[in-house]
């Protein structure tokens, strides 16, 4: 083939060029980081730098709100052993007073000890976290009892359950209805009516004041059938919370994995970068050095 | 009989040769670097001898230029225009979507406070997420508005950007028409000054390689033929040659004359749903009949314009439009599903009307997306829907360039509706069934929304990645006709000097010929004492 000058240096531009173009490539890589820049650099890539993105940010949504709910949980959780603990003191006080052996002057103590344990018992049913009431539904805003007649404030019915999500679907129900803790298993809570645990305070606080021991004696079984269903609630309750924190767990090593998981996807090895990098750097001085070479002299140089 | 000063004559012969054939090498080495120059040479033949009749034969009378020629492949030319077609195309495509690819800005690979699509939708799905634990919270309320705003906003950008470069396509396309106008007006010329030229045999070389250079410009542009035919033979009987440029069969360029293409306003729009007014189609100027274009910069650039995959008779090619349809796609098929529950055709009664509004109220069936109305702000749920009966015909307006968060909500956060009943502050029934269809694989084609957008990016980046290898494969195939050009029509300096040494030493050997003759004649007519 025969060679021209044109094409010498034609070609030399091209290839010098084409290093230009590569060292150019690996120098955004090492700037950046990132093996691609664009789609097209690796659509395989890009796709997949999408999707784990949008994982990633999930899972860091789903540890937020396994956050959230756990101390939601704990506070619930907090709460109901304060109902459960001043059931224990009735109980105690029921038994106490049944058997007959207080003085009048007792008996009045205990009357309004009682109505202390009821105080508190409405107190505690409007527990708040962050300024929400816990107990009370889907209307948080409004306190469950209230406080002067102990009577339900609102109605809440057995199917406001608040959900939190933990994972694609993996909701978990954090909140505890004022109507089943109050009332039983399935219970609503009737605006107006009075909740089991606050009739049977009252009732006892009556009973001790007309000194009925025997109706004391019955009531016993329903003190006891408010705290059976309080640790009923507290077992769930604490069933929620260890769930809680197995996910918590589960989420944060996925948040490892995924976020490794991205890295690999798109990160650069930066020792490979930085040799070929090296690498693309002598050839490009060598191919500069060669053209130099190649180009400058002529016949003309030799001629006189 | 020689006549008496022959030796004279001959020697003088050789320096006008030399002389002549220094000004060839001289002329090839002031154009080594011009562009389109084919190197030429001159045929230099012995001179007509002098038959003797003397017995001693014919006498040689020295040496003579006949012709200046240049050194030319015509079929690498060919080759040359075919090649340089799809080079053209293939390079108008890969710039424009290189663009669409900025376009979308994804993946935006800086952490997660990128501004692509997956940035901010996931923006908006934690805001949802964050407010379904605490529905009532009115700053949380505000956030998924603003969130919501900036969704719509992503796809208004989108859309505008889309627009805005159709209508750059679009100048291009206008430009490159003209152009092609302008090459046209001026090999028509030079054909005029060629054939004057070349009437009585001699080539034109330098006329030529320019109009040669001119038919490479414009064929990078559009898809060409150009030619030499004979059409018949003229007086002093060599044949008359006309130089010819067809379009898709139509001449662009005969001989003296030449056709003008232009471009003209659609009157109606190609893709009625996605392209921008008043668009330019390419027709010939005289019959006003469709410029066939297959190829070369303008094929790229109405492919770009025009693809929407071969609908509405569009190029079967994914271009502006082709994506303009997506991203309305996306924003009717998300608009249903998040404001009606409308997934996949039916509704499944989990969208943002069915729920309630907050403090107190019984307001139920507003819309979180609308549009913006004919007056640029966002519509109200009832103006939205208008008078139409079914979902589908309520979103039959909604583009990405109209997406909007409705006024209700705009205006007041608390219209957000969360809840399944009314009166229920913390009720979030509606809201998590709104955050479940994030990944409802049912809403589109391709899955869930997020899927749609990544195979959306994925393809895009297939089909830039296609036009990225082809262009450069083009760009090697030109470069190597190009440089077998060069080789056989380039000018080599080592030759020419070479060959000035050559010529130049003729020179000299023939001026001391002429030292020599006159030496002779000194001696023939001083020295002889006659």
């Amino acid at each position: 083939m025969r060679i021209t000058n044109a094409m010498m240096v034609n070609n030399m531009i091209s290839n010098i060029s084409k290093n230009q173009t590569r060292m150019d490539k690996l120098q955004n890589q090492m700037a950046t980081g990132k093996k691609i820049e664009v789609p097209s650099d690796d659509p395989v890539v890009a796709a997949r730098a999408l999707k784990l993105r949008t994982d990633v940010a999930e899972i860091t949504q789903y540890q937020k709100n396994v956050d959230d709910a756990t101390s939601w949980v704990d506070i619930t959780e907090s709460a109901l052993s304060n109902i459960g603990d001043v059931l224990h003191r009735a109980r105690e006080l029921a038994v106490k007073s049944a058997n007959g052996t207080m003085s009048t002057e007792d008996q009045q103590a205990t009357a309004s000890e009682v109505k202390q344990l009821r105080e508190q018992l409405i107190q505690l049913s409007n527990s708040t976290y962050a300024g929400r009431y816990i107990f009370s539904g889907y209307q948080t805003d409004k306190p469950l009892v209230d406080e002067v007649t102990g009577n339900y404030a609102i109605p809440s019915a057995s199917t406001e359950v608040m959900n939190y999500e933990i994972g694609v679907g993996n909701d978990i129900n954090v909140n505890v209805l004022g109507g089943e803790l109050f009332d039983g298993t399935g219970a609503s809570a009737v605006a107006g009516s009075t909740p089991k645990m606050i009739q049977d305070m009252d009732k006892f606080f009556d009973d001790l004041n007309t000194n009925n021991q025997t109706a004391i004696s019955t009531l016993i079984d329903g003190i006891q059938s408010d705290l059976d269903n309080v640790t009923r609630i507290r077992a769930d309750i604490g069933a929620r919370s260890n769930r809680l924190d197995l996910t918590k767990s589960r989420l944060d090593s996925d948040e490892y994995n995924f976020t490794k998981l991205m890295s690999n996807n798109e990160d650069v090895d930066q020792a490979e970068v930085i040799m070929n990098l090296t690498n693309e750097e002598n050839v490009y001085k060598a191919s500069l050095s060669a053209g130099a070479k190649i180009i400058q002299p002529s016949l003309v140089d030799f001629l006189r | 009989m020689r006549g008496s000063f022959f030796g004279l004559n001959v020697s003088v012969s050789g320096l006008f040769s030399a002389q002549k054939n220094l000004d060839i090498i001289n002329h090839n080495i002031t154009n080594a670097t011009t562009p389109g120059y084919s190197r030429q040479v001159g045929y230099q033949t012995a001179a007509a001898a002098i038959p003797m009749y003397d017995g001693t034969g014919m006498y040689g009378t020295g040496s003579v230029v006949n012709s200046v020629n240049r050194i030319r492949d015509d079929f690498l030319d060919y080759k040359y225009w075919s090649e340089a077609q799809s080079s053209g195309e293939w390079s108008a495509k890969n710039d424009l979507l290189a663009e669409v690819e900025a376009t979308f800005n994804e993946p935006s690979l800086e952490g997660t406070s990128g501004s692509g699509f997956t940035a901010v939708f996931n923006d908006f799905y934690s805001s949802l997420q964050e407010l379904s634990k605490s529905p009532a919270d009115l700053g949380l309320r505000d956030i998924v508005k603003q969130r919501g705003v900036t969704v719509a906003n992503y796809f208004n950008s989108t859309a505008a950007h889309f627009e805005k470069l159709q209508e750059d396509v679009n100048y291009r396309i206008k430009t490159k028409v003209l152009e092609v106008n302008s090459i046209a007006t001026q090999v028509k010329d030079l054909n005029r000054q060629i054939y004057t030229a070349e009437v009585d045999g001699t080539v034109a070389n330098d006329l030529r390689d320019h109009r040669t250079l001119l038919v490479d410009k414009l064929s990078k542009i559009v898809n060409i033929q150009a030619n030499e035919v004979v059409v018949g033979q003229l007086p002093n009987g060599r044949d008359n040659v006309h130089f010819t440029i067809t379009i898709g069969g139509k001449n662009l360029v005969d001989h003296f004359s030449s056709s003008e293409v232009q471009v003209t306003q659609r009157t109606t729009k190609l893709n009625a749903n996605e392209d921008v007014a008043n668009l330019y189609d390419i027709s010939w100027k005289d019959t006003g009949a469709a410029v066939k274009v297959t190829s070369g910069e303008l094929r790229g650039y109405l492919d770009v314009r025009d693809g929407n995959e071969g609908d509405n008779g569009s190029p079967n090619m994914k271009g502006i439009p082709y994506y303009v349809k997506k991203i309305n796609e996306f924003v009717q098929k998300f608009a249903m599903s998040f404001n009606d529950g409308y997934v996949n055709g039916v509704d499944v009664g989990a969208g943002h009307a069915d729920g309630y509004a907050l403090n107190g109220t019984t307001v139920s069936g507003l819309k979180f997306f609308t549009m913006l109305g004919a007056d640029g702000k966002p519509e109200s749920s009832t103006t939205f829907i208008g008078g139409a009966t079914t979902i589908p015909a309520q979103y039959s307006k909604l583009t990405a360039k109209n997406f909007s968060v409705s006024s209700e909500i705009l205006s007041d956060s608390r219209n957000i509706s969360a809840s399944g009943s009314a009166s229920q502050q913390e009720n979030a029934v509606v809201l998590d069934k709104l955050i479940d269809l994030r990944n409802n694989v049912s809403l589109f084609g391709e899955g869930s929304a997020e899927d749609f957008m990544k195979s959306l990016i994925a393809n895009m980046g297939i089909d830039a990645q296609q036009a990225k290898t082809m262009t450069d494969n083009q760009e090697t195939i030109v470069k190597q006709v190009e440089n077998e050009r060069q080789s056989v029509s380039g000018v080599s300096l080592d030759e020419e000097l070479a060959n000035m040494i050559k010529h130049q030493q003729v020179y000299n050997a023939c001026a001391r010929m002429i030292t020599t003759m006159s030496q002779v004649y000194d001696t023939l007519i001083n020295k002889l004492g006659v």
